[in-house]
């Protein structure tokens, strides 16, 4: 279908950067677009609008890509597999970028044709991710655990686009459909799901190898593979208190394993990074809390916005942050080591007062937004946003040193794909 | 990861116990209480990894890799060998004079992270190439030959 395999597992470095770098940009811009309406925030409900527009920046353009650009490095490392076609990871890119972009300005200018549009560029990226996705995952050797939580990933991935399209006809052409039904299922299936299982699955491998940490127990992975499987059919089916008590069984049970290997680690450092992925699994953690409070008519007054942030920028934006900001350098160590013959320091190219100011906003934004909803101050929602917005930009800033310093070492990254 | 290759598992062994030594090297660098025995004991074994451990990587492993499409892998491999020998060179020289000489504190610093960072990448894209590579006999008569060495 695709030509153009990849030489090697090692990608050229303008693979991966293309999708961190959007990804970088789509996060600055989803703040940017929050921080005007921030006022309303503690009263979103549903809808379109910029609020709406903002989490689809955040999930499509922040989220997928950077989990796509990550898988497509990482994966081949973990399967033995090169990608299938570099230029199907480029056309996916294309697709993706544009498309999210299209989205989101039809989510803000209440345009359902043009969100039409976007929805169907990223569901046909979404389809060559599926087939890249899949073709690797059937030629994997090695790492079952991975591939495992790939092909549970890749379910979940077809039946949120499913879902997704039949949302977009729902706002398009008003087709009769149980709408909140959808929009539940389909919340389920992206972060739980799709986003969820990968982050699950790769950090059984990329986390002891951050951390030189011994692997976790294959056998308490499948365990919790299963429980969040079960977990995410019963949500998504609309079954959501079994499925949000299996959740959580499956996020402590993957939160002890993760912990267990890194408390037996070789080297005593974790890292700063480190902080935001514990506190990224803490939001997962509570982000089921609040799904079974909310089940059981326990929760407080607008729990599901507050579900909604300790999920998406919670859970997902904290642990993608945390593990973005170790790979970025370690891979740009990867290619300016390659044409300079010289092979830099990783810590050389990790601006730590630049992540550490980013890790105060990001985790300050959250807790204020966090504080926003709950006591609904419109106060806090535009400090948290401002917040959001500045940490995104020093995230930015440190992407862009990151690239810069490798382009001062000398280096030039090979844009040309391997020959097959 | 568990490895079916002899050779693999000889590798890995050693890649946790340079790994734990230059671990608790660095914490002692960076808590500023340098340990002269630890220092001595890194400079031994980093001099027996580089005469031993990299010369049959470079001998053996990285032509069969780069054969088999990873060349890519093994260049950068190769290069790394290269910078972490010149340091590791100064290194054991002032270790072996002087345990306690301040210019230690840098180098071993910066030794410790070029070889957990290249410990990292042996173990996430050679290793497993190996498993794949290698067939009974080639393991046999590497590991035979290796541990001969």
């Amino acid at each position: 279908m695709f030509g153009n395999v990849a030489r090697s597992r090692l990608l050229p470095m303008s693979l991966p950067f293309r999708y961190f770098g959007a990804a970088v940009l789509f996060h600055v811009a989803a703040w940017a677009l929050l921080l005007p309406v921030a006022g309303e925030f503690a009263d979103f409900q549903a809808g379109l609008g910029p609020v709406f527009a903002a989490l689809h920046l955040l999930t499509l353009g922040v989220l997928a890509m950077a989990a796509i650009g990550a898988t497509l490095q990482l994966l081949p490392i973990a399967t033995r597999q090169p990608v299938r076609s570099i230029g199907a990871a480029k056309l996916l890119w294309w697709l993706l970028a544009s498309g999210t972009l299209v989205f989101a300005c039809g989510a803000e200018l209440y345009l359902p044709r043009l969100m039409a549009a976007g929805a169907v560029a990223v569901t046909i990226a979404f389809a060559i991710y599926a087939f890249l996705l899949a073709r690797n995952l059937l030629g994997a050797r090695g790492l079952p655990v991975v591939v495992a939580h790939g092909w549970a990933a890749f379910a979940c991935l077809i039946a949120l686009a499913a879902t997704g399209i039949a949302l977009v006809a729902y706002y398009e052409h008003g087709i009769a459909l149980d709408h909140s039904a959808f929009r539940a299922a389909h919340l389920v299936l992206a972060a739980y799901g799709f986003m969820g299982l990968l982050a699950f699955g790769l950090s059984t491998f990329l986390l002891p190898m951050l951390a030189v940490a011994p692997s976790p127990a294959s056998r308490i992975s499948y365990v919790t593979l299963g429980l969040g499987v079960a977990a995410i059919t019963l949500g998504s089916l609309g079954w959501r208190l079994p499925g949000a008590l299996l959740g959580l069984c499956a996020a402590l049970l993957h939160i002890y394993s993760m912990e267990r290997s890194l408390r037996a680690r070789l080297r005593s450092p974790l890292g700063p990074a480190f902080l935001l992925i514990r506190v990224s699994w803490a939001c997962l953690a509570l982000s089921l809390v609040a799904a079974i409070l909310m089940e059981l008519g326990h929760a407080p007054a607008r729990a599901g916005l507050l579900f909604c942030l300790l999920l998406i920028p919670g859970w997902l934006l904290t642990f993608l942050l945390g593990v973005l900001q170790r790979i970025v350098p370690f891979l740009a160590s990867v290619h300016a080591s390659k044409a300079s013959g010289g092979t830099p320091l990783i810590s050389a190219l990790t601006p730590v007062r630049l992540l550490a100011a980013h890790r105060i906003l990001h985790l300050g934004a959250l807790a204020a937004l966090l504080a926003a909803v709950f006591f609904e101050q419109e106060i806090l929602a535009r400090a948290g946003a401002a917040a959001g917005l500045a940490g995104a930009l020093a995230y930015a800033a440190f992407f862009a040193f990151v690239v810069l310093k490798v382009r001062n070492h000398g280096i030039h990254p090979p844009h040309q794909p391997a020959p097959a | 990861m568990e490895y079916i290759r002899h050779i693999n598992r000889r590798l890995h062994e050693e890649h946790q116990a340079t790994l734990a030594l230059w671990g608790r090297l660095e914490a002692s660098l960076s808590a500023g209480k340098p340990d002269s025995a630890l220092m001595r004991s890194a400079a031994a074994s980093l001099a027996e990894e580089i005469d031993r451990h990299f010369a049959f990587e470079e001998a053996e492993l990285f032509p069969r890799l780069a054969a088999a499409g990873e060349g890519d892998v093994a260049g950068l491999l190769a290069e790394e060998h290269v910078v972490i020998r010149a340091a590791a060179k100064d290194f054991i020289a002032l270790a072996k004079t002087d345990p306690a000489d301040p210019r230690l504190k840098p180098l071993g610093l910066e030794l410790a992270e070029r070889l957990v960072a290249h410990v990292q990448k042996e173990e996430m894209s050679m290793l497993p190439a190996l498993e794949d590579l290698l067939d009974e006999q080639a393991d046999e008569e590497l590991t035979t030959g290796y541990v001969s060495s």
